[in-house]
């Protein structure tokens, strides 16, 4: 089996077999951000807990880029997910094109993003659709 | 707090100047500017230099072309407002009387970036959100697709500044850029993040642009040039974005809004009525179309109405970027913001040649720097107001 590492620090943590998005939750101001860092990012209290991100949420705006950025092949649609806890992650949606609306759902996947020369694995994250009636929102 | 006076102004054309290192070009402009001072290199006290890129040390490096030594010198970054963060430092300096005279640097080549880290789009090294493939035109075409979605922008509101600032750029002798552009034909180049193409992006450029700020006392001693009214730096601020502001809309960044709203109270104008000519951070068309609200010149929504008043042209009530902007001016990154300062300078002495805005009293030189995402790539921008 290949090497796997997860393409940003503490993006993604393993909690029962699966890779999943962990914020902070700050138990004082009650906001959640993603990724965690030393303190709470909005009003600087030590008082924070890890916590997974909700894996649905909303595209507040995206944009489809067509020229290669480094890995990543083009269309590449990126986008900003409101989640329903409030915070606004950004990630790379996987959708046909002309299916992209603001506000439309989506959830979150993990999977290889793209492989180094040797071979190494490089994990993250990206959004799908959710589509009608699986579910998913 | 002291007044500070525009002692004089230098830069190199911008554009392509591969031959040159960056403290060829920043001596270049550094010379300019104290020759347009009509003071001596030894004058000067302090010296701030903005760059992204150079390699360590370039304010000593350039200013020893000069034979300027042995006073303090500092480097600072602020990505595209790291120009305008030297002059917000000069500034200060010179305000709280610290120091009576100085010079503000601001350089970068982007042809020696280039040949380091090979040409293609600036992903913020390191950064989540750059690993992930968003860059600076990701990022303004979610800005652009808001301004269509909630201000009922067209392609061709979207297209407006860069047909606007490409001709404007016609005319000013400093331009990377001497070609006219159309709606048609900036839809026709390539496209790289729906719906903003190639000719709707500032492009890379090298160059310096270097600004002597000194004393109200000082001023009244050395300046030579009496034909031109004294200009004066009423508002400077460096405004930075906070946590929250990932979660505001592209459409009103707090870090803009908030920076203009200061800079203006600091120097007692009404962005309204009072500011006769703004220059500010084009990078892309659709950013300039979003920022005449943001910078407070039209009400919140307004905007496009705005551009499509033509209030935003010479001739109108407030030219945007007669200079051509970095959509024609060119972007050496470090350089721009102060470049800004010095175009806003030219306009109140009235030497802007055939870009001159007809009797500018009061003018707004705005930088942003950063992409407006999470908390690791946040977003700076520098705002002075300039007055006579």
């Amino acid at each position: 089996m290949s090497k796997q590492v997860v393409f940003y620090p503490g993006a993604l943590e393993e909690r029962d077999g699966i890779l999943v998005q962990m914020g902070h939750k700050c138990r004082d101001c009650g906001k959640t951000s993603y990724p965690p860092v030393e303190l709470c990012p909005f009003c600087s209290s030590e008082n924070v807990e890890k916590v997974p991100l909700s894996t649905t949420g909303t595209v507040f705006s995206y944009s489809i880029t067509r020229v290669p950025v480094g890995p990543f092949k083009p269309p590449i649609i990126g986008g900003y997910i409101d989640l329903p806890e409030g915070t606004r992650v950004f990630g790379q949606i996987h959708a046909k094109p002309e299916k992209m609306k603001t506000g439309m759902k989506v959830k979150v996947q993990t999977g290889v993003l793209w492989t180094e020369k040797d071979g190494t694995e490089v994990i993250g994250y990206h959004y799908v659709p959710c589509e009608a009636g699986s579910g998913g929102a | 707090m002291r007044d500070v006076y525009v002692l004089g102004i230098g830069q190199t054309i911008f554009g392509k100047h591969d031959s040159l290192t960056v403290n060829d070009l920043g001596a270049a402009a550094a010379l300019a500017a104290v020759k347009d001072a009509g003071i001596s290199p030894k004058e000067l006290k302090v010296a701030y230099c903005g760059t992204m890129f150079s390699p360590p040390t370039p304010v000593q490096s350039i200013l020893f072309h000069l034979g300027a030594d042995r006073i303090p010198m500092y480097t600072v970054e602020n990505a595209c407002a790291s120009g305008s963060s030297a002059v917000h430092l000069l500034f200060q300096e010179v305000a709280l009387g610290v120091r009576d005279v100085g010079i503000a640097l601001g350089v970068e080549s982007l042809s020696a970036f280039n040949r380091k880290f090979g040409k293609g789009l600036l992903a913020i090294e390191g950064d989540l959100q750059g690993k992930l493939a968003l860059t600076m035109p990701s990022f303004f075409a979610k800005l652009c697709n808001r301004l269509m979605e909630k201000r009922g922008a067209t392609i061709e509101d979207i297209c407006y500044p860069s047909v606007k600032n490409h001709k404007a750029g016609m005319t000013n002798p400093y331009s990377q850029y001497k070609t006219e552009v159309t709606v048609e034909s900036i839809m026709a180049s390539p496209m790289i993040a729906d719906p903003i193409t190639v000719l709707q992006c500032c492009p890379q450029s090298d160059g310096a642009a270097a600004v002597i700020l000194c004393s109200e006392e000082y001023y009244k001693q050395h300046n030579k040039k009496a034909h031109r009214p004294p200009v004066r730096i009423g508002g400077s601020v460096i405004s930075v974005s906070g946590a929250e502001d990932a979660s505001y809309d592209p459409l009103a960044m707090q870090v803009v809004i908030k920076g203009a709203k200061d800079a203006c109270e600091m120097a007692g104008v009404d962005p309204r009525k009072d500011i006769d000519v703004v220059e500010l951070h084009d990078a892309f068309s659709g950013e300039e179309l979003a920022a005449y609200e943001m910078l407070g010149l039209c009400e919140p929504g307004e905007g496009v109405a705005f551009a499509r008043s033509r209030a935003v042209e010479l001739g109108g009530r407030c030219p945007v970027n007669p200079s051509g902007g970095l959509l024609s001016m060119g972007h050496p990154l470090g350089a721009s913001g102060v470049r800004v300062v010095n175009d806003i300078a030219r306009q109140l002495w009235g030497e802007a040649g055939e870009n001159q805005v007809e009797g500018a009293r009061v003018g707004l030189a705005q930088m942003l720097g950063g992409v407006l995402t999470g908390i690791e790539s946040p977003v700076v921008a520098g705002i002075h107001i300039l007055m006579k």
